[in-house]
């Protein structure tokens, strides 16, 4: 049941993070990130190719040139560093130095990576004692003194090769990675997909290193570059206090203790290889500053993950903007095209969207004598930007609600329905812009209204209800504290009066111990208990208008029954206009008074609710109804739509649900149908109802 | 011949331990006492809100739990008695969100091929023809067999995920919430699916969900769950028709339907209750809106009041529209 959130965050990301595009331009963006990998590679080069790099043998002596400066102090191209005091050639031993220093610091990491990436999967995936015993061991050692222990452990031997100072450097290193890997193992292994591997029959290390492993794995990089730094200074510590490789074998901590003994005479003896460590640990610094912001793919679809999650959070159908690429694609095509017809439409659409307005006013807000709908939404166009570009979400969407009165907009994700009310609330977003149209609320246009106005609209006199009651509310105070808060700001209560309306609205809508309720905290409640909250706070600010989007999508059926029963005592009794947002065509054919269909960004049908569910003017409202399960019937197959909605990838011209019609018609791929009456009050977008389609034109596919 | 599945008095039960060092040890018996049969071939609705217990029975049956008590008998076998690869070959499973039981660093592909390589079936040219086979089985294009889960839409994903589970062949198909994610015309087709699979290849079909119109719709039978117990089954027609049970009813009546506008429906009262603490007698009773004082105190059982049709209610053959008929009646009949 929590799978819608989930679900919009996986299209969002999906969305958002289009695949391969403008890894480039990340990478540009990321210059310190490119700077420091294409740095480390050349250590390594320098590191590997040391033989053939270095202009002499670095233990090679020329006695007669002994402590030469390097060139830039007036030394010879011979020896362009400069020699040290027995007359070695400095680049030479820098160039094997940085053998020693990168090859065994890399090699350490590599050991101490597998290690502890090994030891983090068992530990996370196993649990419980393999658990215990292995986090106990890493705690133990890291509560010994390192330094000391290498030192000892190499003080020891006589001849230190590489392989033992990897050894000892690597070992040690895996409790860092362990332990990240084993949190990130602990919630890959909750992942649904693992136990449905397991109901497959994969065994334990099938799980472990097929299912597990290669997401967890991708938080190692970083931790295993930032090790990499603390190795090469660990290393040359251990050479500089001679606990490194013994000679012949050099480093650049063996160097700089060297060299300090002609610090005087030769300055540039210790701070050449001491510049030498620095910049390497400043590249691979650099690196993983690289990695950490978005140097790779993955950071970089983290990263949208986050803006689409902040877009969820200000506007939550942050996926419609990827699926509805190919709408801006498509209404960028019409307008380039066929520019005329589209044009058209749109003027024909805009002033049906008048008419109907008036429509409205003078059928359901005429006993009240009201000049003007409680709410008017005018030709509403809003876009996204995209990584991908610009996302038209909304195209020319108009409607208007009475107060008293429940509007339903239905239709399925990806329809913009919920981008609409994002729009009316002013909680587009940072991407999310209106582009054109009006939404006029009790006389104010709310696309033009400042900030500090629409502060004043949202809460008060529009309130709004979520799928997901628990967040939006203050998981950390108790939900009696947030409504009477809430009352308190916006409608300047005191407290001992705020507390009192909100007891009574907590009674209202069925909580029989409203006090007991207050003192809770949201998650203590129940979903269904939660949207009653929602609910209460809305009645007990007692808004003009109240936004529904999906309010009992995320509800058991019994607990979705008594919120809408909740839902339709608040407009009894407070006479509030509702705009009811679902993908349940038969939860908005039960409760609303008008119905808007809403398909690809564009409202496709609209009328009276029973007018619209009898009497179906659009294919696509038809395939809607047919689409739900009738119980009734069992052996009857289900009117499924076949495809998709419009994919991301292609440009859309025509009608959007053309492809998907059983009533398409040539013209329907060509030119997109204006929303025009079909009978009073009933307004259809389709040719099959108006022209240029003739009725002998319809083909069966 | 024995029945495909039967499930006999089985119960799996989470113990829970409160807050703090001390606190209070509960017990939730996710599944009490849950009797069943399924046929060959059949399809098996099992419906009921969540927390009552539906999706853990499911879980045990496909092996991933262990069940607390009762047997669940598979072709006849106890299913402790077998290997759990061999109950595997034989039951599988469809999830509920497609969105996240589908490795997202696979290729669908691979995703499909995963069971055939874990049992060993097939291997090289045979493994993709039947990978191939499969994606065209579900009705998937073959394009998407390299791509990965988060470039399909959530039906596409939805196949992908049923595909997976034919891959072994099974006898029977668990479907757990298989289409509640998914968006009302691709829901649609999710379901014809299931349904043109089942009678294509004779699967038995255990249809696992919330919803009572969706279930009636793809099941031959249906067992209504409630906080762990079946308190109605039936051929689907005839629960739907005419439930016994007024918890069945109070579902049916939930369910949004437009021409319902206006009338009245049964409705269950206040919340669901604590399955830490579940009411005394019936269950339900707190929230049942005929409920009388035996309700209370006297646990009903699953009985015989019609024809293939059992509920566990003393009030079983009330009208259901709240008539106040007194105790001695009802034991009457």
């Amino acid at each position: 049941m929590s799978g819608g959130i989930v679900s919009d965050r996986t299209a969002a990301s999906e969305a958002a993070g289009g695949d391969g595009v403008g890894l480039l331009q990340q990478l540009r963006q990321r210059k310190a990130g490119l700077v420091g990998l294409s740095g480390i590679a050349v250590l390594l080069i320098v590191a590997v190719a040391a033989p053939w790099l270095a202009p002499h043998d670095p233990a090679s002596q020329d006695l007669g040139n002994v402590l030469l400066p390097p060139v830039w102090a007036g030394g010879e191209l011979t020896y362009p560093f400069g020699t040290d005091a027995i007359g070695r050639d400095v680049l030479s031993r820098l160039i094997y130095g940085a053998r020693s220093s990168v090859l065994i610091s890399v090699c350490a990491m590599l050991l101490g990576g597998t290690l502890g990436v090994l030891t983090g999967l068992a530990s996370g995936f196993y649990g419980r004692l393999v658990d215990t015993v292995l986090m106990r061991l890493g705690d133990i050692q890291l509560a010994l003194p390192f330094i000391l222990i290498a030192i000892v452990i190499l003080g020891m031997m006589r001849d230190r090769s590489p392989i033992h100072l990897i050894l000892v450097l690597g070992i040690p290193a895996w409790i860092v990675y362990a332990r990240v890997v084993r949190s990130r193992v602990l919630s890959e292994r909750e992942q649904a997909y693992v136990s449905a591997a397991r109901s497959l029959g994969a065994s334990n290390l099938r799980q472990m290193f097929r299912y597990v492993l290669p997401p967890a794995s991708k938080v190692v990089p970083p931790i295993a570059l930032i090790d990499l730094s603390h190795l090469v200074i660990m290393e040359s510590t251990l050479s500089f206090l001679g606990f490194g490789l013994t000679s012949p074998s050099i480093s650049w901590g063996q160097i700089l203790a060297d060299g300090r003994q002609n610090m005087i005479a030769s300055p540039w003896l210790p701070v050449l290889p001491g510049l030498a460590i620095m910049l390497t640990v400043l590249t691979i610094n650099l690196a993983v500053e690289g990695l950490r912001d978005d140097g790779t793919p993955r950071r970089r679809r983290r990263r949208s993950d986050r803006k689409a999650a902040d877009a969820d959070r200000a506007a939550a159908p942050a996926r419609l903007p990827g699926r509805e690429v190919s709408i801006d694609g498509g209404a960028g095509g019409d307008r380039d095209g066929d520019g005329d017809p589209r044009a058209s439409a749109d003027d024909v659409q805009g002033r049906d969207g008048d008419g109907d307005g008036d429509l409205g006013v003078r059928r359901n807000g005429g006993g009240g004598g009201q000049a003007q709908p409680l709410l008017a939404v005018e030709d509403l166009e809003v876009e996204f930007d995209t990584p991908t570009g610009v996302v038209e979400a909304v195209r020319g969407v108009s409607f208007t609600v009475e107060r008293g009165r429940i509007l339903g907009i239905v239709g399925e994700s990806g329809s913009g329905k919920s981008v609409t009310s994002f729009a009316i609330m002013g909680l587009l977003g940072e991407q999310g812009h209106v582009t054109g149209g009006s939404i006029t609320f009790d006389g104010t246009d709310l696309t033009r209204a400042p900030e500090a106005v629409m502060r004043g609209i949202r809460g008060p006199r529009i309130g709004m209800m979520f799928q997901n009651p628990v967040g939006s509310l203050n998981p950390v105070l108790t939900v009696g504290y947030q409504i009477v808060e809430t009352l308190r700001v916006n409608r300047g209560m005191d407290r001992a009066t705020a507390r009192q309306v909100a007891e009574e609205a907590f009674g209202t809508v069925g909580f029989p111990d409203p006090r007991h309720v207050m003192r809770q905290y949201p998650f203590r409640l129940s979903g269904g208990q939660n949207q009653r909250v929602m609910i209460a706070m809305t009645m007990a600010l007692g808004p003009d208008l109240l936004l529904a989007d999906e309010p009992t999508t995320a509800l058991d059926v019994t607990t979705q029954a008594e919120v809408i029963d909740q839902l339709l005592q608040v407009r009894e009794e407070h006479g509030t206009g509702i705009v009811l947002i679902s993908h349940d065509i038969g939860l908005i054919g039960e409760v609303a008074d008008e119905v808007v269909v809403m398909y690809a960004g564009q409202v496709c049908e609209r009328g009276p609710t029973e007018t619209v569910l009898n009497d179906p003017g659009h294919p696509y409202t038809r395939a809607l109804l047919g689409a739900v399960p009738q119980p009734g019937a069992p052996e009857a197959q289900l009117a499924a739509i076949p495809g998709e909605l419009p994919s991301a990838q292609q440009p859309l011209v025509g009608c959007p649900f053309a492809d998907r019609c059983d009533h398409v018609m040539e013209v329907c791929s060509r030119r997109d149908p204006a929303l025009l009456p079909l009978a009073e009050d009933h307004d259809v977008a389709c040719y099959l109802h108006h022209e240029p389609a003739a009725p002998e034109q319809v083909a069966t596919r | 011949m024995s029945a495909l599945l039967e499930v006999d008095d089985l119960h799996k039960h989470y113990r829970l331990r409160g807050r703090g060092w001390w606190g209070q040890r509960s017990v939730v018996r996710a599944v009490d006492g849950v009797t069943l049969r399924l046929e060959r071939g059949e399809a098996l609705g099992l419906v009921g809100e969540s927390g009552c217990g539906k999706s853990t029975l499911a879980r045990t049956l496909l092996g991933l739990e262990t069940p607390d008590g009762g047997s669940i008998r598979f072709e006849g076998r106890s299913i402790d008695e077998v290997e759990p690869r061999w109950l595997q070959r034989r039951v599988q499973m469809v999830f509920q969100d497609p969105y996240t039981t589908l490795p997202p660093h696979m290729s669908i592909r691979r995703i499909i091929a995963e069971p055939l390589i874990i049992h060993g079936l097939a291997k090289g040219d045979e493994l993709q023809r039947r990978v191939d086979a499969l994606i065209a089985d579900v009705g998937l294009p073959a394009a998407v067999a390299d791509r990965r889960p988060r470039q399909l839409s959530g039906g596409q994903r939805q196949r992908v995920g049923i595909a997976r589970a034919l891959a072994l062949e099974p006898s029977l198909l668990i479907a757990d919430e298989a289409v509640s994610a998914l968006d009302v015309s691709v829901q649609a087709q999710i379901l014809n699916l299931l349904r043109e699979l089942q009678e294509r290849l004779g699967l038995a079909l255990l249809f696992v969900s919330h919803d009572i119109g969706v279930v009636t719709h793809v099941s031959q039978r249906i067992a209504v769950m409630y906080l762990g117990k079946v308190v109605e089954t039936g051929p689907a027609l005839d629960v739907y028709a005419d439930p016994l049970h007024p918890y069945t009813r109070v579902l049916m009546d939930s369910v949004p339907d437009p021409t319902r506008r206006g009338r009245d429906r049964m409705r269950a009262r206040g919340d669901p209750p604590d399955p830490k603490d579940p009411p005394s007698g019936c269950a339900f009773h707190p929230r049942c809106p005929i409920a009388v004082d035996r309700c209370r105190d006297e646990v009903p059982l699953l009985e015989d009041w019609r024809p293939e049709q059992h509920a566990a209610c003393h009030l079983a053959l009330e009208p259901l529209d709240g008539a106040d008929t007194n105790e001695v009646d009802r034991s009457a009949t």
